[in-house]
């Protein structure tokens, strides 16, 4: 979110703790004294721009993206956006199991190419053709220049790179595993297990996953649960209680009538995938010497890594990280309130109720504007406004555009002084109106905004009147006057110990939070049912409050 | 003797697009605009680099005109000032060619902006100073912040911000947030008889 004034915020109720408690923040006559403060440190976590709310309409109320519950519709990979079953998911992993492959250095997207050239000896390397007949491969990286072979890693093919990959170790080597160790361990049953060194994370992981199951298909079979790898995932209940019994297996012995052996063995050696740590650092300790700064990967780098490491020639190329579409639910009724369409390539919504078609749009913009309007060849570039002079009256012109279509009532309240330490004045010039209804669009395009534009610019904004007024919009006008941000020149109020710490960031951001309450009378939702309740005609009022934030500019600091 | 309108500082074709006269099309017989495309003084666009290696016909009958469309562009798109598009250009079947450069609808470019991208999606804003390396593909509703530089070949997925250097999907765009990729006020704001920028 960027900072450029003027901007509008909403609050999204799911962070009122009181109406968590009470159920009802109305019901409580103190809550309604209380102002928000758009500057408390709570606050960051509840405001939204509008685009970002939904709204649920059973409950007729705002949700935010902190407050809804999301479910994934599809898995797609964002390279080659082939959509991921979900079941591959389980087996394979969050990862592109393609050719999709991410720049270990610059995170960049990697592309397979040649490396010796097959054609003509001036191509750039990217540029190869993948000839059948020419190879090996490697990955390149148009951005950084980075190839999979300043690692040792060649391929013998041009596509499956995953599959090869994961059998390559860094060097060229051929990485080990579970299957390897197996037919090791089977053409010759006495060697001693593989070394520790040898052992990687996939080695490790495999060790572990084949013992733990073989444990829990040996010990709980009277638990009677799935295999703990595939299946339910730990948020289902019965993985759940099944979790629970292990863990508090003699707890529950009385529900579970047979009783196991509740002690499980924990992974011993090798084969179990037991790993010792590696204390002796020496080894690392050398190569540093020897390489020194630039041999070592930067955090970034690491972060993205799967495997702990330190070094720049022990970087692997990153397979893509899936993506995911997600429906959102309402958190108290459950209902669906944005659904995408399962298509990876649409961009289409099966259900989406936005809180941008349920409440008003808010804008605010000078009354006065001091900066010239950009010249047309120089569109869409915007001027700045000069920050606001302290003492001094500004008025801006908030303009709320209706979606509904039912003309609204909207009452709006704003405390005198903003909170916070500098507290500036506020006084909306008319707190209360009607904005009509959205109609036809043509009706617009027909009538244009002469409705109301009679208004001579000389005239000032009058109290208890709206300034202008269109189709389904009106504007207001709001008279503010800038408290000096000087800490020496803030008035005393009573005993209060005033805060004399320097201008923290932001707070030279005049905004102002205002309550909007609207109200309107809705078809009521019986008359969908058909043409029986059609005569009905019943209209049901509607009532919607909650908080805004209006960041109307910079105050100067004089 | 009846003296000339005078000029605006605009080109209006019939279909709607407003092209600066200061702005420089180079083969534009090769360039295709959709209509009520803004392009702003000092926009580059080189139509010259057009597909020189004809993918071959199917059959032997060679009667459809090989296609020279080196740029596309849809309705309702705009190119701030000095952007530059350029097709992207690559060996094919063991010869250099450029490959069209193909831009959806209500697509914004950013200011000193150079795009050598294979596709851009529709309702796509890409910022000021970004540079879009050749066959990159921005899909649908995609937001690209200033100054960011989008790596050759890459892929962007629908619903994505992107930023950085090289870029990367920082953040997915708001459900709600759809309808801001829409072009048509921004549309009337340009031209010879411009409406004031809107609030």
């Amino acid at each position: 979110m960027s900072l450029s004034t003027p901007y509008t915020y909403i609050q999204c109720p799911c962070s009122d703790q009181t109406v968590l408690s009470s159920g009802n923040a109305l019901s409580d006559p103190e809550e309604d004294e209380r102002t928000f403060d758009p500057k408390a440190p709570r606050s960051n976590y509840s405001l939204y721009p509008l685009e970002y709310l939904l709204y649920c309409e059973d409950c007729q109320q705002i949700r935010c993206p902190r407050c809804v519950t999301e479910e994934s519709v599809t898995y797609y990979c964002p390279n080659c956006l082939f959509e991921v079953p979900s079941s591959n998911l389980r087996s394979e992993g969050n990862r592109c199991t393609r050719s999709c492959y991410q720049c270990p250095v610059c995170i960049g997207p990697l592309q397979v190419g040649a490396i010796q050239p097959t054609t003509d000896a001036n191509l750039l390397p990217t540029q190869y053709q993948t000839n059948p007949t020419g190879g090996p491969y490697a990955l390149f990286c148009q951005y950084c220049n980075w190839t999979s072979t300043e690692i040792g890693i060649e391929f013998d093919r041009p596509s499956g790179i995953y599959n090869q990959l994961s059998k390559i170790n860094n060097g060229g080597k051929p990485k080990l595993t579970l299957r390897d160790v197996k037919d090791r361990r089977k053409d010759n049953p006495d060697e001693p297990p593989v070394p520790d060194d040898q052992v990687d994370a996939d080695l490790q992981f495999a060790h572990l996953k084949a013992f733990y199951q073989s444990r829990l298909s040996e010990t709980n079979t009277s638990i009677r649960g799935l295999p703990l790898h595939d299946g339910l995932g730990f948020s289902s209940p019965a993985a759940l209680t099944r979790i629970m019994s292990l863990y508090t297996g003699r707890g529950h012995q009385g529900r579970l009538q047979q009783g196991p052996a509740d002690i499980m063995r924990e992974a011993l050696g090798t084969n179990d995938g037991l790993k010792i740590a590696n204390l002796d650092e020496s080894k690392e300790i050398k190569k540093l010497i020897n390489g020194g700064w630039d041999a070592t990967a930067s955090l970034e780098q690491r972060k993205e890594q799967t495997e702990p490491i330190r070094f720049e020639d022990q970087l692997r190329p990153i397979a893509y990280l899936l993506r995911s579409k997600r429906s959102k639910r309402c958190p108290a009724c459950r209902h669906i309130i944005s659904k995408p369409e399962a298509k990876v390539t649409s961009t289409r919504f099966k259900i989406r109720l936005f809180a941008k078609s349920y409440i008003p749009t808010i804008t605010i913009r000078p009354l006065n504007p001091t900066a010239t309007p950009a010249p047309v060849t120089y569109r869409p570039m915007v001027q700045e406004e000069a920050p606001l002079k302290p003492h001094q009256p500004y008025h801006f012109v908030v303009t709320f555009k209706n979606p509904l279509f039912d003309n609204i009532k909207v009452t709006l309240a704003s405390p005198n002084a903003t909170p916070g330490r500098f507290s500036s004045r506020v006084t909306v010039l008319c707190p209360q109106f009607e904005v009509d209804a959205n109609t036809d669009m043509w009706d617009d395009a027909l009538k244009d905004d002469e409705k109301d534009r009679s208004r001579k610019a000389d005239e000032g904004p009058e109290v208890g009147k709206i300034w202008e007024k269109g189709r389904n919009w009106v504007s207001i006008v709001l008279e503010v006057i800038p408290a000096s941000l000087r800490i020496d020149q803030q008035p005393k109020k009573g005993n209060e110990k005033i805060d004399t710490s320097p201008l923290k960031s932001g707070e030279d951001i005049l905004e102002i939070p205002m309550f909007v309450r609207m109200e309107w009378e809705a078809d009521t939702q019986a008359d969908m049912d058909g043409p029986a309740s059609k005569d009905k005609e019943a209209r049901e009022k509607r009532e919607l409050a909650y908080w805004c934030v209006l960041g109307v500019g910079r105050i100067s600091q004089e | 003797m009846s003296r000339r309108p005078a000029k605006g500082d605009y080109i209006e074709t019939d279909t709607g697009n407003k092209v600066s006269r200061k702005a420089v099309l180079v083969g534009t017989q090769n360039i295709m605009l959709g209509g009520k495309t803004v392009i702003q003084p000092e926009v580059m666009i080189r139509g010259d680099l057009v597909r020189t290696a004809q993918a071959q016909p199917p059959s032997g009958g060679s009667a459809a005109p090989p296609n020279t469309t080196a740029v596309a562009i849809g309705r309702y798109c705009f190119l701030a000032r000095t952007v530059l598009l350029r097709p992207p250009g690559r060996i094919y079947k063991g010869v250099f060619t450029y490959m069209p450069l193909r831009i959806g609808d209500h697509v914004f470019i950013g200011q000193g902006t150079v795009v050598q991208a294979a596709s851009i999606g529709n309702h796509v804003y890409i910022g000021k100073g970004c540079v879009i390396n050749e066959f990159a593909i921005i899909k649908d509703y995609v937001k690209v912040l200033d100054g960011t530089i989008v790596p050759a070949n890459m892929v962007i997925p629908s619903f994505s911000i992107v930023a950085g250097k090289p870029g990367r999907v920082v953040g997915e765009l708001p459900d709600g947030a759809h309808d801001e990729f829409e072009l048509r006020d921004l549309y009337k704001t340009v031209g010879n008889n411009p409406q004031p920028a809107a609030a």
